[in-house]
């Protein structure tokens, strides 16, 4: 797909915004990003690549620890006794926003080492668990019976059939729920930072820009880098999807 | 075996590695960034951060910062809680600018802000006036909702006035423009020159006109005015001359209506400047500047509230500046006379903030 009529697009609606004074224009905001990026800002004394891998391992430790035990559990629903004891409990937990445990973690770890780091990988991880939890879990509980039936017919027990057509009919859950998670984690990381202090991260640097005001394009550039980001984790995982030959319905 | 059967067997082959992959990925970050999000900061600075002042009481009881800077009453309520003040801000920078009177431009005319400066002096002179003394200190217990003793500490560190001292208020404008906090010139938002940006910015002539009127007449009262929308950080002891100008009966003298309004901090003040929604308010001096250059929300200075009353606290063997070498400092912004005061003390033993 050509991108690029897009982007002039968006190029172009930005240039009429700045026309009227509401945001600073393109390229001011691309010199500032260039700046951040090479010198960092003199308020914080980091560049930008600094804050963006502060958050980005955030992201990764809390999405990690979810994803250990979303995979699992996921998988697991396909037990319908599994499923009638953890899905009541996961469904009233699962819509309630990360951003509400914010409160709730800070005090959950106040006795930690580092009680604002734990808190914000903790946010992560109630962002990415749930998405990534209920994709896999869909895919384990929709096995398509037959298959299941046909592996019993070759004298398969449970957990062979788990192993042999549970767990391969849910690959494609996996790495579609390890996509969503990572997003809803990343944003969640960028609103944890905000509220509360962590030194490093680009919802961190945003903040401070704002409050010492006078920054917009720097503002600005901490949303692109947020973007870029959160776009490249996209296209990569997309990307593996693609790679895995897991798409049972078209082979049959 | 059927077509489906040889597919479902080709099937079953696959498994072990091709599992094993989207299983291992989220484990490898998990291990590498728990490793070097916990590696602590060097003994050859400082790590500073940014809490707000109630988070750092919590912090430095529960051991997470070794020191912070703030204003009063929260030095005071750590050392009733265990911690203890190591240097107060007029042994770091003697008179510092601190808190002021601001109020919109072009939102006041004359009149309302004679009104509300005279309000104001009278309150900070009832604050002064030592038989008041009493008083003052259950007003400050009401006003911060902390007990006597802790206000009575912190009323000892506030020096309470009417007009800020000039030359200082250019010291912090100095400190602002040479760490490269200050984004915007004088000049960019169309002053010709720094002298006459503080000549508007600090504006004098309402606050003469008041005390000259004192001065001739003690029992000198302005005509009544309309209504007043009012802004103040919740329990900031710095602000007390508003709570005593209300207690005392010197704001309903003046004034028709008093609304007041209470915020977090000095920039949600600014930001309501910026969106009208208050005619004056009582903030820090940093964000007033700061907000005023580099986003141009158009403010002007009448009178001072305080100068000095904030105060490094620290926890355990901190006794010279040197010893805070390694060590996790929280300041309340970056920007802030707090955080210039820190520097400073950074900067005498020899530190440099990571």
């Amino acid at each position: 797909m050509n991108k690029l009529p897009s982007f002039f697009l968006f190029i172009l609606i930005w240039y009429l915004f700045s026309f009227f004074q509401i945001i600073p224009p393109p390229h001011t905001v691309a010199i500032t990003f260039a700046t951040l990026f090479i010198h960092g800002d003199p308020v914080l004394g980091r560049t930008i690549l600094e804050h963006s891998i502060s958050s980005l391992l955030r992201v990764l430790a809390g999405a990690g620890i979810a994803f250990l035990i979303s995979i699992p559990l996921g998988i697991s629903m396909w037990y319908p006794r599994v499923y009638s004891l953890f899905h009541p409990a996961l469904e009233i937990l699962r819509p309630i926003p990360p951003l509400a445990w914010i409160p709730l973690s800070y005090i959950f770890f106040a006795s930690f080492p580092r009680p604002t780091l734990f808190a914000q990988i903790f946010i992560v991880f109630i962002g990415s668990f749930f998405p990534s939890f209920v994709a896999i879990s869909d895919y384990a509980r929709n096995t398509p019976y037959e298959y299941v039936e046909l592996a019993k017919v070759f004298g398969a027990d449970k957990m062979k059939i788990l192993r042999h057509i549970v767990i391969p009919y849910s690959l494609p859950g996996i790495i579609t729920g390890v996509r969503v998670g990572l997003g809803v984690g990343w944003m969640s990381i960028i609103a944890a930072e905000m509220i509360a202090t962590s030194g490093l991260g680009l919802g961190y640097f945003i903040m401070v820009m704002y409050e010492v005001g006078g920054r917009v394009p720097e503002i600005i550039s901490g949303m692109a880098m947020i973007g870029l980001i959160g776009y490249a984790m996209n296209a990569i995982l997309l990307k593996v999807e693609e790679r895995f030959p897991w798409c049972l319905q078209s082979e049959m | 075996m059927s077509n489906m059967a040889r597919k479902m067997a080709r099937r079953f082959s696959i498994p072990v590695t091709k599992v094993a992959i989207p299983v291992i990925i989220p484990v490898i970050p998990v291990v590498i960034t728990l490793t070097l999000l916990l590696s602590g900061c060097t003994t050859s600075s400082v790590n500073v951060v940014k809490l707000s002042p109630p988070d750092m009481l919590e912090q430095i009881k529960l051991g997470k910062i070794d020191a912070f800077v703030a204003w009063e009453p929260f030095p005071s309520k750590a050392v009733k809680e265990g911690s203890r003040i190591f240097m107060k801000s007029s042994d770091i920078w003697p008179n510092h600018p601190c808190c002021v009177v601001a109020y919109r431009s072009g939102q006041l005319n004359d009149d309302v802000l004679e009104a509300l400066v005279w309000a104001h002096v009278k309150a900070t002179r009832f604050i002064n006036d030592a038989k008041n003394k009493e008083k003052i200190v259950d007003y400050a217990s009401d006003f911060t909702g902390l007990d006597r003793e802790t206000v009575e500490i912190a009323l000892q560190n506030i020096k309470y006035v009417e007009y800020p001292d000039e030359k200082e208020f250019r010291h912090y404008y100095e400190f602002l423009k040479e760490s490269g906090i200050l984004k915007k010139s004088v000049t960019d938002i169309g002053y010709g020159s720094e002298d006459d940006f503080f000549n508007d910015f600090l504006r004098k002539d309402i606050y003469s006109k008041v005390i000259r009127k004192l001065e001739e007449n003690p029992d000198y009262v302005p005509e009544k005015v309309g209504s007043i929308r009012l802004g103040f950080i919740t329990a900031d002891l710095h602000h007390l001359a508003l709570y005593v100008a209300i207690k005392e009966g010197y704001l309903n003298k003046v004034f028709e209506k008093v609304e007041t309004k209470q915020f977090p901090n000095g920039v949600a003040i600014m930001e309501a400047f910026r969106l009208g929604e208050l005619d004056a308010a009582y903030l820090g001096g940093a964000p007033a500047t700061l907000k005023r250059i580099n986003d141009d929300i158009e403010i002007r200075i009448v009178s001072g509230v305080n100068n000095e009353g904030s105060a490094i606290v620290v926890r355990g063997d901190i006794n010279s500046p040197k010893d805070l070498a390694g060590k996790t400092v929280a300041i309340p912004g970056f920007g802030t006379v707090q955080d210039f005061l820190m520097r400073k003390v950074l900067s005498e033993g020899g530190l440099k903030e990571k």
